[in-house]
């Protein structure tokens, strides 16, 4: 406790007081100027000091830090551009049905605009509106602490966290609850879309999604809830809710919007018969070629069940009069329509 | 007022030139700013007592400077550098704040 008292209560260097001291006994002023050259040079060299010591021990950006913000200026350009694409491709595709529908007039044949009008419907490649649910799933609230970019995970698997088999147990009870047509963040689900899991984030027919995540579901939104909350996935879902507070919101809607799938096409699935307004169709050969019903099993084969292969209403029962009897494939879902925009 | 501005000089010129530290000599910089605090304020305690002498402040600055340094050198060759670092940053940290209060106490009368 001395040491401790000492350099509290005298905390000055006792060298100036025996200083002062000993000037006052040769005659002199107990204090010296404070204009030296001793002092000055000290105080020049202690600001040096001061300067050096603050620039030279901050923390300077690393490599690391500098590529990884390259890293992400270079992915949001990518993103940009791959988004700016796909709305070039939608504008392009919109361009493309009004010329076919124009050269379908023009040739004089039958008027198969209503036929390409409900397959497009089917395949999932037009955008869709009507009244349905929108769903919205997030992550506990204890598990977001690695809100903090940068960070990462701390291995494991989260208990509060949405997965994959989560999203796909949902979107399958909705779909069979009644749902024509499901979107999750923006992303439609067609025939050829998977619901993964990658590491810790959920991909969504190749694109990574971020929490919260929105399912938005066409649909008679009363029947579908009624439907939905007895079942198998409704009861998963609630029990998600209760055990591991995975938060979630379901709400009906009169006016949805579901985007279409500007990228559903097939690219190595050949159709065995004659292509597209041949009079005279196969039966049964008509199924790849309108991506629709069983195409999952080409592009689809990812990993994992694809659960959300879409069962559209009476995608079978059109085929073999696909194209000689304009009006006879499925009808379109009386509670969606096709968007005008 | 002309060792204030000595100071600032130092300060600028610091800034303008940024020298490389050798690395060696980096863990010693921390300590020897606060040292140099420790005097820096000392002395303007010892302005206002009116017992400033030029001598003692050059000599506890360079003292203080050498064996902080020196007791951190021992630390690192022992393995408790950063104790002994924390040490001295204790010691002077305390030094520092009681002058502080005696200069509070000089101007404010409080």
């Amino acid at each position: 406790m001395t040491l401790l008292t000492t350099m509290m209560e005298r905390p000055l260097d006792p060298g100036y007081q025996e200083a002062a001291a000993r000037r006052a006994a040769a005659g002199l002023p107990r204090a010296t100027s404070t204009r030296t050259v001793l002092v000055i040079v000290l105080a020049i060299l202690i600001g040096f000091l001061f300067a050096v010591a603050a620039q030279s021990l901050r923390p300077k950006p690393t490599a690391a830090a500098a590529l990884k913000k390259e890293l992400v200026t270079r992915i949001e350009a990518l993103q940009k551009h791959g988004s700016d694409q796909e709305a070039k491709v939608a504008v392009l595709g919109k361009q493309v049905r009004d010329f076919e529908a124009l050269s379908l007039q023009q040739s004089g044949g039958p008027d198969l605009t209503g036929t390409i009008k409900n397959l497009e419907v089917q395949a999932g490649a037009v955008p869709l509106r009507g009244p349905g649910l929108t769903l919205t799933l997030d992550d506990a609230a204890s598990t977001e602490t690695d809100a903090n970019a940068g960070t990462r995970p701390s291995g494991g698997f989260q208990q509060g966290r949405v997965t994959s088999g989560d999203l796909q147990i949902i979107v399958n009870g909705l779909w069979g609850a009644g749902a024509e047509a499901i979107s999750i963040n923006g992303h439609r689900l067609s025939s050829t879309a998977a619901i993964r899991f990658a590491g810790q984030a959920i991909i969504v027919d190749f694109r990574p999604l971020t929490r919260p995540y929105v399912i938005t579901a066409l649909g008679d939104s009363q029947g579908m809830q009624q439907l939905f909350e007895p079942s198998f996935a409704g009861l998963y879902l609630s029990q998600l809710t209760d055990q591991y507070k995975i938060r979630s919101v379901m709400a009906g809607s009169d006016s949805l919007t579901v985007p279409g799938d500007s990228a559903a096409r097939l690219e190595v699935a050949q159709p065995v018969g004659p292509p597209v307004g041949s009079p005279t169709p196969t039966p049964g050969t008509s199924r790849l070629q309108q991506g629709t019903g069983t195409s999952t099993s080409t592009t689809g084969a990812t990993d994992g069940p694809t659960p959300t292969s879409t069962p559209t209403p009476g995608s079978s029962s059109n085929a073999p009069s696909r194209g000689s009897a304009p009006g006879t494939g499925s009808p379109a879902s009386p509670s969606s329509q096709e968007n005008p925009s | 007022m002309i060792p204030v501005l000595g100071l600032l000089a130092g300060l600028a010129v610091g800034l303008f030139l940024d020298p490389s530290v050798p690395v060696w000599l980096q863990p010693y910089l921390p300590i020897a700013v606060i040292a140099a605090m420790d005097a820096v304020f000392g002395a303007i305690r010892a302005i206002l007592d009116g017992i400033f002498n030029d001598k003692v402040f050059v000599v506890s600055f360079l003292s203080n400077v050498v064996v902080a340094a020196f007791i951190v050198f021992l630390g690192d060759q022992l393995g408790v550098g950063a104790q002994l670092s924390t040490g001295v940053v204790v010691v002077l940290g305390v030094r520092i704040f009681s002058n502080v209060a005696s200069i509070r106490r000089h101007l404010f009368k409080a």
